[in-house]
């Protein structure tokens, strides 16, 4: 009992806060690639981005929640330039002119951050310090917000796409684009404000973990491959598949690392991934027809 | 094509024969004609099957690791460091390549690409292998006893005998029946299959011979720089062999070379005026992907030259 309290419900804990904010990462790369076909590989450093953001922003106003806003909101500006200045002529190609296109922009972002802010590592202080006392332990007051803030979040994206005129939209663009465009929405227009807000939801995830973690230019590569293990698990396109895999990574990671070194954590994640690959070819909630 | 591609090796076999050429040149040569025998290779799949593999760095660095290993334990034998890199690269593919091509389009890239990731993380932090410093400090090869590879011309001669092959068997393949059948799974793969063709393996085995030919030239990186380390494997390297195949063009053989060994040139050239070289490596990626989807060689054919993608 005592270990329970003491060693493994802290750690499935950090599993879901983890789980959470991955899922938000996971969430804007499965609808980027429903609706556009293409495997954003500069998803990352539109979390990256969202980080030093607020970096930024924090160095000007002293506020984190400013950051929280700010940042999110200028990464998205940068993700609607990005959209109509290069990925829209890509629609029409192979998808694997998507997938260089967006790796030359990680290159690009990566490397801006790194001349403007250097390579070092940095840290964002979190907006309160302290812990509550939960389920026999004391957990830092941070991090149930930020597991608070991501499920409420996914919860907030779930309803938007649900329940909204706008969310109903961006999903029948992904099911008929042509259809849509033909009974007189503005599909481009669909297409911008889409990646802009995926973009914008990386970059809130970016700064919602960056108390937790350090922030550096290379963060993003690092994050974005558990992002892709996350969507692929999932099954592609699968919204919903996304969350629950991003949950699944999260503590699967998080209790893995209480009996493994990081390597073989990593190693034991990415075996996982080609297991349901080779047991369910379409991933957890993958559905019939989608790439295959 | 043929009478084109001896010239080109000829006038490389020359190259070293130019006055001013530094012993700081031939090793970038040599760097160039590596870069450019792997996005050759590399081509097979992309340009002439149509698989995006996103995890040719694990097959580079395995080959390096394996002549690592050989020389370390003081065999100096060419021959015994290729070998060693054909049976690890050769058994890592097969399972690589059974599994990837039970899939089509995104999800070949991306399982090549976290299987590399594995592979990458092992050599990473394994310490048997020296963990993030690699193997470091390695003698120099020998062709035969008494023939050792030491001079930047001799390794330069190396890599040009291994490219001109390299190319040999490249041809060999884009031009065969073998060949013809990867370029119909590339266009259409249901009708390849209808034709009664089994397309995983021919997928299976281009990927084999994509890989190999990758891991080889991972064997012979470690003879010019003496060393092997995990950074060879990280998917970026994967990323900056797409670009060369990019740059030069899909669907053709010399094209892609041409590509490997512009972008190691201007990664050399710029990385030696401003340290903000990834910039400009993105950019130049970007410019070509959005206004020369055919890369450089495609490029002529808005000059007026001959159709740009082998048909084969």
């Amino acid at each position: 009992m005592d270990y329970v309290v003491a060693v493994l419900a802290p750690q499935l804990l950090h599993g879901l806060v983890f789980g959470a904010a991955l899922g938000l990462l996971a969430l804007g790369l499965t609808v980027i690639f429903g609706l556009l076909g293409v495997m954003n590989f500069a998803h990352g450093e539109l979390y990256m981005l969202g980080a030093y953001a607020g970096i930024a922003v924090i160095g000007w106003t002293h506020s984190f929640w400013a950051a929280l806003v700010a940042a999110p909101l200028a990464v998205g500006l940068i993700g609607a330039v990005t959209e109509v200045a290069t990925l829209r002529p890509m629609y029409r190609r192979e998808p694997l002119y998507g997938l260089i296109l967006t790796f030359g922009l990680a290159l690009v972002f990566r490397e801006g951050v790194r001349q403007i802010w250097g390579g070092d590592m940095r840290r964002i202080l979190p907006p309160f310090t302290g812990s509550t006392p939960i389920l026999g332990m004391t957990y830092p007051d941070y991090r149930l917000f930020l597991l608070a803030a991501s499920s409420a979040l996914l919860l907030a994206i779930w309803l938007f796409f649900t329940r909204t005129r706008a969310g109903i939209v961006v999903r029948a663009a992904v099911q008929d684009a042509e259809m849509l465009d033909g009974l007189g929405v503005d599909v481009r227009r669909v297409f911008t404000l889409t990646f802009a807000g995926s973009a914008a939801l990386a970059a809130l995830a970016g700064l919602l973990l960056a108390p937790v973690f350090t922030v550096y230019p290379q963060m993003g590569v690092e994050m974005i491959l558990l992002a892709f293990i996350v969507v692929i698990l999932g099954g592609m396109g699968s919204m919903g598949g996304s969350v629950v895999a991003a949950f699944v990574i999260g503590v699967a990671q998080s209790l893995f690392s209480l009996w493994m070194n990081p390597q073989r954590v990593a190693i034991a994640i990415f075996g996982i991934m080609i297991v349901v690959l080779i047991v369910r070819p379409r991933g957890f909630f993958g559905r019939e027809g989608v790439l295959e | 094509m043929t009478w084109r591609a001896a010239l080109v090796f000829a006038v490389l076999a020359a190259l070293p024969g130019v006055p001013g050429i530094s012993q700081y040149s031939l090793l970038l040569a040599f760097d160039a004609l590596l870069f450019g025998a792997i996005a050759m290779s590399l081509d097979l799949l992309i340009g002439y099957t149509g698989l995006v593999s996103f995890g040719h760095a694990a097959f580079y660095g395995l080959g390096a690791y394996a002549t690592a290993i050989v020389l370390e334990r003081g065999v100096l034998s060419l021959w015994a460091c290729l070998g060693a890199a054909v049976l690890v690269v050769g058994a890592y593919a097969l399972v690589v390549s059974y599994f990837a091509t039970a899939r089509r389009g995104i999800y070949f890239a991306l399982l090549t690409l976290i299987f590399a990731e594995v592979v990458y993380t092992f050599f990473r932090y394994t310490q048997t292998f020296g963990g993030s410093d690699g193997i470091q400090g390695l003698p120099d090869a020998r062709l035969w006893p008494g023939a050792a590879i030491d001079t930047p011309l001799r390794k330069y001669y190396l890599v040009l005998t291994y490219l001109a092959l390299a190319y040999a068997v490249c041809r060999l393949v884009v031009t065969s029946h073998f060949g013809r059948v990867l370029v119909a799974i590339r266009e259409n793969e249901d009708r390849a299959r209808f034709l009664g063709y089994s397309v995983q393996r021919y997928k299976m085995a281009i990927c084999m011979i994509s890989a190999l030919l990758t891991g080889l030239a991972g064997a012979i990186y470690p003879m010019r720089s003496a060393f092997a380390t995990p950074d060879l494997m990280l998917w970026t390297e994967s990323g900056e062999f797409i670009i060369s195949v990019m740059i030069g063009g899909l669907g053709t053989l010399v094209g892609p070379v041409i590509g490997g060994a512009f972008f190691t040139i201007l990664r050399d050239k710029v990385s030696s005026y401003v340290d903000w070289y990834f910039i400009v490596i993105g950019v130049v990626l970007i410019v070509i992907v959005l206004f020369m989807p055919r890369g450089l060689l495609g490029f002529r054919r808005l000059l007026g030259f001959k159709q740009w993608r082998a048909t084969a």
